[in-house]
């Protein structure tokens, strides 16, 4: 299909979308094709490949949707290049709908349509605060990262930072959490530890925008990392590689406790991967990260109208209870009294909307190295 | 090149000399020359620029998207890439482990073959055949896999742990350390040092050794007079192709090694990935090729001399 043709035909269906509401896909003439790109974990793919997509083209029969996969977004950095260059050089980048952690990336860059609740209907039951901070970017499941911890060893976790650190200081080799380089449920400890000397707006700034003049008050937290290592577990202050060594580490029993993520873990769990005496719990003052995961639809995509379609229809109740159910357990981002109550009765205890978020990438990639060069091995 | 043609006349076979450059050997040569300098060359070359500071051109993109991004202030670029690197605390530390893991893994690589070829050509049967199948094991065993197992073998809830606690020993853990990184290059450099060196000492005529041995000489003798000079050219091919593969392995130390310090081929990849600093990523890429290029000579060297002894230039 030309260029010409497809516009044409995204401007007819626009129009006839307006008139309809998005509700008529049957009358549909031609079949399309809606690009999804994911950069993420396998269990993301499975979600996308064996739920999300047989479900939406079965409401819309006249929609294709062929699904790339980047294992562990290890092109994140060649796809952002892609889509830039695909933006700057007017051409088509090949991707409709990306689910990735570079979607806000983009969306800083001004790289990604911006939603409203005209072309996204749904979008009205997503929290505020949540969407903004998507730049662009819209959000659609949820996860955070948890304290685990072996039920039968401790039986009254931490319940506060500060009561963590002085646990992990009384267990010598009983804590662990993975190189933030590797993993993102290690990167949220060292920057919960890193929060605790900050202040809210400083906090708030290193989320919202790139700040390099505040990174000199990381110091006292990664002074505090740097202490640990003499209690965490492994030699010299050695730390596991990734998401998936720390998991090891706690079903294994090496460990009394560690950082991990929500969807991991429950995933394991059900798997029986993870032994049933592992429990999850939340920390507060302040909370381990967590946040929302965005779909983003690039500018010079071809097929923005379908896009907005599938990334509308995700944002559904029939959509959002496929994410908390299944193999995923993702936490939903519309509200649980629009869900089917028995799937979401497993979020009990964790306050799924008001998750704390990580800093913008450009932040989190200068903590990760500041971390590499300030505590391992020190 | 040039070539010699031969015409046939009434008496015989004419041989004419010196035709010049052939045409047809130029045209032969070409598509794998423009190949090399496309796909190679420059990549290179541009990667070159850009870790000095040349940031328009085929190096938009990547300057728009990566962090800490230098622009040249000279005509020939700046060196504030490099200055960050060289000053980087973690920088010395990589580098100094890199050369420890390389050169003592390299010894050990090629002791380890030298003693095992030497068995199997001085006193062979079936036992040396096994021993030498065996060690080519590890080359069909995916790097990645093999790094596993090294690591549910050595590490803190490992086998050798679990076996020698039975007896009350506390084996050390030697996940994240650097004797990990040694264990697992060995394992998984022998097999071609091994093929290398073998073959080597097979093709020494058996008229040789015993010759010096019906003049008295001991087994050290044939071997540090006869053996190995001979298969000198193996040796060090095996040695610099051992020495390279080890100087850029990523792999074994991701998984083995510490977080920090760590080997370059992993720092190159977290300044690329998770750090966002392709200029810098790029300048540690360079000096792991000035180090690799070093090596690189000491083949060429050992090729070119072999060529001349054997008279082929």
């Amino acid at each position: 299909m030309t260029m010409k043709k497809s516009l044409a035909l995204a401007a007819a269906t626009s129009l006839a979308l307006g008139i309809t509401g998005i509700t008529a896909p049957s009358s549909q003439a031609v079949s399309q094709t809606i690009q999804v790109y994911i950069s993420a974990d396998t269990n993301i793919q499975d979600l996308w490949v064996k739920s999300l997509v047989p479900a939406f083209k079965l409401a819309y029969p006249g929609y294709d949707v062929k699904v790339t996969f980047d294992l562990h977004g290890d092109h994140d950095a060649q796809e952002t290049a892609k889509i830039t260059a695909a933006a700057v050089l007017h051409k088509d980048p090949g991707v409709d709908l990306i689910d990735g952690g570079f979607v806000t990336t983009l969306g800083a860059a001004g790289l990604l349509y911006r939603p409203n609740a005209g072309l996204l209907p749904n979008i009205k039951d997503v929290n505020r605060a949540v969407l903004t901070a998507g730049k662009g970017g819209i959000p659609y499941r949820g996860s955070s990262v948890l304290l685990a911890y072996n039920s039968t060893n401790v039986t009254t976790p931490p319940a506060t930072l500060d009561a963590l650190l002085t646990w992990i200081k009384a267990h010598p080799g009983k804590f662990t959490y993975n190189a933030p380089s590797g993993g993102g449920s290690g990167y949220s400890f060292v920057q919960t530890v890193v929060d605790k000397y900050l202040s809210a707006a400083d906090r708030n700034t290193l989320v919202q925008q790139a700040a390099p003049d505040l990174e000199t008050k990381w110091t006292d937290g990664l002074e505090t990392l740097r202490q640990l290592n003499k209690y965490t577990y492994g030699q010299n202050g050695t730390y596991p590689a990734n998401n998936a060594e720390t998991l090891k580490d706690l079903a294994t029993g090496l460990v009394d406790m560690g950082t991990v993520w929500s969807d991991q873990f429950a995933s394991a769990l059900k798997a029986g991967t993870m032994p049933a005496n592992i429990k999850v719990a939340q920390i507060s003052n302040p909370s381990l990260t967590g946040g929302a995961s965005y779909l983003g639809i690039p500018n010079s995509s071809t097929n923005k109208v379908g896009a907005r379609l599938l990334a509308n229809w995700v944002l559904s109740p029939a959509a959002q209870n496929l994410i908390v159910s299944g193999t995923l357990n993702g936490f939903p981002v519309i509200p649980l009294s629009k869900l089917d109550a028995t799937a979401t009765a497993a979020f009990k205890g964790v306050d799924i909307q008001n998750l704390r978020p990580g800093y913008l990438s450009a932040n989190a990639n200068d903590l990760k190295s500041k971390w590499a060069s300030t505590v391992p091995g020190k | 090149m040039r070539s010699r043609k031969s015409t046939s006349t009434k008496r015989g076979f004419l041989v004419r000399k010196d035709e010049g450059p052939s045409l047809l050997g130029l045209a032969f040569s070409i598509p794998p020359l423009l190949l090399v300098l496309i796909f190679v060359g420059l990549p290179i070359l541009i990667g070159l620029t850009f870790s000095l500071g040349f940031t328009s051109g085929p190096n938009r993109v990547v300057s728009l998207i990566g962090q800490q991004i230098h622009k040249k202030n000279h005509w020939w670029g700046t060196f504030a890439a490099y200055s960050d690197v060289i000053h980087d605390s973690r920088f010395l530390g990589d580098l100094g482990l890199t050369l420890f893991v390389t050169i003592l893994s390299t010894i050990l690589v090629i002791l380890l073959s030298l003693s095992i070829a030497l068995y199997q050509r001085l006193i062979g049967g079936k036992k040396s055949s096994l021993l030498v199948t065996l060690s080519i094991i590890p080359l069909f065993v995916p790097v990645v896999i093999s790094a596993w197992a090294i690591h549910t073998f050595y590490g803190g809830d490992g086998f050798m742990r679990s076996f020698f606690s039975q007896f009350g020993i506390n084996f050390p853990t030697l996940t994240s350390t650097p004797s990990a990184i040694v264990i697992g290059t060995v394992w998984t450099s022998l097999p071609f040092a091994i093929l290398m060196i073998s073959s080597g000492l097979q093709g020494i005529p058996d008229a040789l050794i015993e010759s010096a041995k019906d003049c008295g000489a001991s087994p050290i003798r044939v071997i540090t007079n006869i053996l190995i000079p001979l298969a000198k050219t193996p040796i060090i091919i095996a040695t610099s192709f051992t020495a390279i593969g080890i100087l850029g392995s990523f792999t074994i130390p991701l998984f083995l090694g510490p977080n920090q310090p760590t080997m370059l081929g992993v720092e190159i990849s977290n300044f690329f990935g998770s750090y966002n600093r392709p200029q810098q990523s790029l300048v540690m890429a360079f000096m792991v090729f000035m180090i690799a290029s070093g090596i690189a000579i000491a083949y060429v060297w050992s090729n070119v001399k072999s060529a001349r002894e054997s008279g082929r230039i």
